[in-house]
């Protein structure tokens, strides 16, 4: 029996050994310049040559790195600010969807945090009386997201305005801002909303509306908000010469208005 | 591996649908893809002459050059939509872990998309409109779910399309895309547990049935009003 299993493993590696070499032979076969390959299949030399692309792909587009990057949320639903993210938290302010002038009501965002129950909420510097309150909102109260990568510095004692793109001046103008009785109020705020083509020369030929508010002209109409604008007095420039607005020559304002998103973040100081 | 995949559910349990059921702003959903379709007829003749001329062969009606940018239209809108998605979850940073590479890695991708695709149109490419993710992107569970649907809706979608593409090298450019969404598909579905390739064959989405979907998630939005014409009323 043991004899019988030798020979017939003998016969086993011979017959592999054979079958190997029909195989390599063949492989070799197939491969050679003289087999016959995809191209002489029959058929083949009738296919069209494959067509070039419509579009030039470019390489993957990263995102732009900068930590000069502020958010900005439009408010969708009315909705009560409040101090903490939670619905049980003090009311700060109520937050309408459009401002006066019928625009988005923009709110910047700083943060974000999640109650109990797991909703998500966002931190928002907010539009209100005294200036620099933030306030938390629920996420779903707002709507689309804008980033800018601007930041508008006005330097009170120069008096001088100065944009900053990813944190480089692009632009930098002599400004008017509020007398002593009239200061321009300090802090952190942002820019609400952008007027055009209205029919009022004192504000010159563009407005950017802001965040901030007189906190002595708090009976102003539509609220003392302190605006950003051109002016039908250029001599007067620099100097502290308005109610806590900050004025411009026209050609800065339009300038200005060239280089500065909605919802950039202003800083007073 | 392999056994790993045969353990996973075929398809995700999450449809777009569901994403947001409030129906706040489907009026607006519907303006866009109205306005969209539009002006497409308008600027294609104008803008996108270039485009035309390229996709034509001597043979093909100009009439068949239009219906692919219609096509390339369309699938700019779907690359928007995407590209925006994952822009927005890169640059909110809430979403983080496993995930962390990935609106980093498919966004870069979906913007080379939208820039070839508007480079090919030239005027005629429909604009971006405006997204409200309400949320999905600082959401890490929500976010991998909406990835696994859009990514597999724009994979149905160039589906679709390929047959009706007339242009051989706009069929290519479509295919070299869609392969690549195919691959972000496969890559989302299986960090989301489900299986990269549930069937042998898939099956393609037509643009009605594509745009439903889009529109029942409420993403594509007005763009937010911020410029006026009304009087300053400002201190002064």
């Amino acid at each position: 029996m043991a004899k019988g299993d030798g020979g017939q493993r003998r016969v086993g590696r011979a017959l592999g050994l054979a079958t190997a070499a029909i195989a390599a032979a063949a492989i070799a076969v197939l491969f050679s310049s003289r087999s016959p390959s995809l191209s002489s299949v029959e058929g083949a030399q009738a296919l069209p040559a494959s067509s070039s692309s419509a579009l030039t792909v470019p390489l993957p587009v990263r995102l732009r790195r900068s930590a000069a990057v502020a958010y900005w949320a439009s408010v969708r639903r009315a909705v009560t600010a409040r101090t903490s993210p939670s619905h049980g938290a003090r009311a700060v302010e109520r937050l309408a969807t459009t401002t006066p002038e019928g625009t988005a009501n923009l709110v910047l965002a700083l943060g974000r945090a999640r109650d109990r129950a797991g909703r998500l909420w966002i931190h928002v510097r907010l539009p209100v009386l005294p200036n620099g309150r933030t306030g938390w909102v629920p996420r779903r109260a707002l709507g689309v997201y804008g980033v800018v990568h601007t930041h508008l510095l006005i330097d009170l004692e120069r008096p001088r305005a100065t944009l900053l793109r990813d944190g480089r001046p692009i632009f930098s103008a002599p400004i008017g801002v509020g007398r002593p009785e009239w200061p321009t109020p300090k802090g952190e705020f942002y820019i609400r909303v952008r007027l055009t083509r209205y029919r009022s020369p004192f504000y010159g030929p563009l407005a950017f509306g802001t965040s901030a508010r007189s906190s002595v002209l708090t009976d102003w109409p539509g609220g003392g908000f302190v605006g950003i604008h051109g002016t039908d007095q250029p001599d007067l420039l620099p100097g502290r010469v308005s109610h806590g607005c900050i004025r411009l020559r026209n050609q800065d304002i339009l300038e200005l208005g060239r280089l500065m998103p909605v919802g950039t973040p202003v800083t007073i100081r | 591996m392999a056994s790993n995949l045969e353990q996973l559910p075929s398809t995700s349990d999450l449809t777009l649908g569901e994403l947001d059921r409030d129906g706040a702003i489907r009026e607006t959903v519907e303006r866009v893809s109205g306005e969209s379709r539009a002006t497409f007829l308008e600027k294609a003749v104008v803008g996108g002459a270039a485009l035309l001329g390229a996709l034509a062969a001597p043979a093909a009606s100009r009439a068949a050059a239009k219906s692919d940018v219609a096509i390339l239209n369309y699938a700019l809108t779907l690359e928007y939509l995407q590209a925006a998605f994952y822009t927005e979850t890169e640059r909110l940073g809430a979403v983080g872990g496993e995930l962390k590479r990935v609106p980093r890695q498919l966004g870069a991708v979906e913007r080379a998309h939208v820039a070839a695709i508007k480079a090919a149109l030239g005027q005629a490419a429909v604009k971006r409109p405006a997204f409200d993710f309400r949320g999905v992107t600082e959401d890490q569970t929500k976010f991998l779910k909406t990835a696994v649907a859009f990514e597999d809706l724009a994979v149905a979608a160039y589906k679709a399309q390929a047959a009706r593409i007339k242009s051989p090298a706009l069929l290519a450019a479509a295919i070299s895309i869609h392969s690549v969404e195919a691959r972000h598909a496969a890559w989302m579905r299986f960090l989301a547990g489900v299986k990269p390739a549930a069937t042998p064959f898939d099956q393609g989405k037509p643009i009605a049935e594509v745009k439903a979907i889009a529109a029942s998630t409420h993403f594509i939005v007005a763009r937010p009003k911020k410029t006026s014409t009304k009087n300053p009323n400002y201190t002064g």
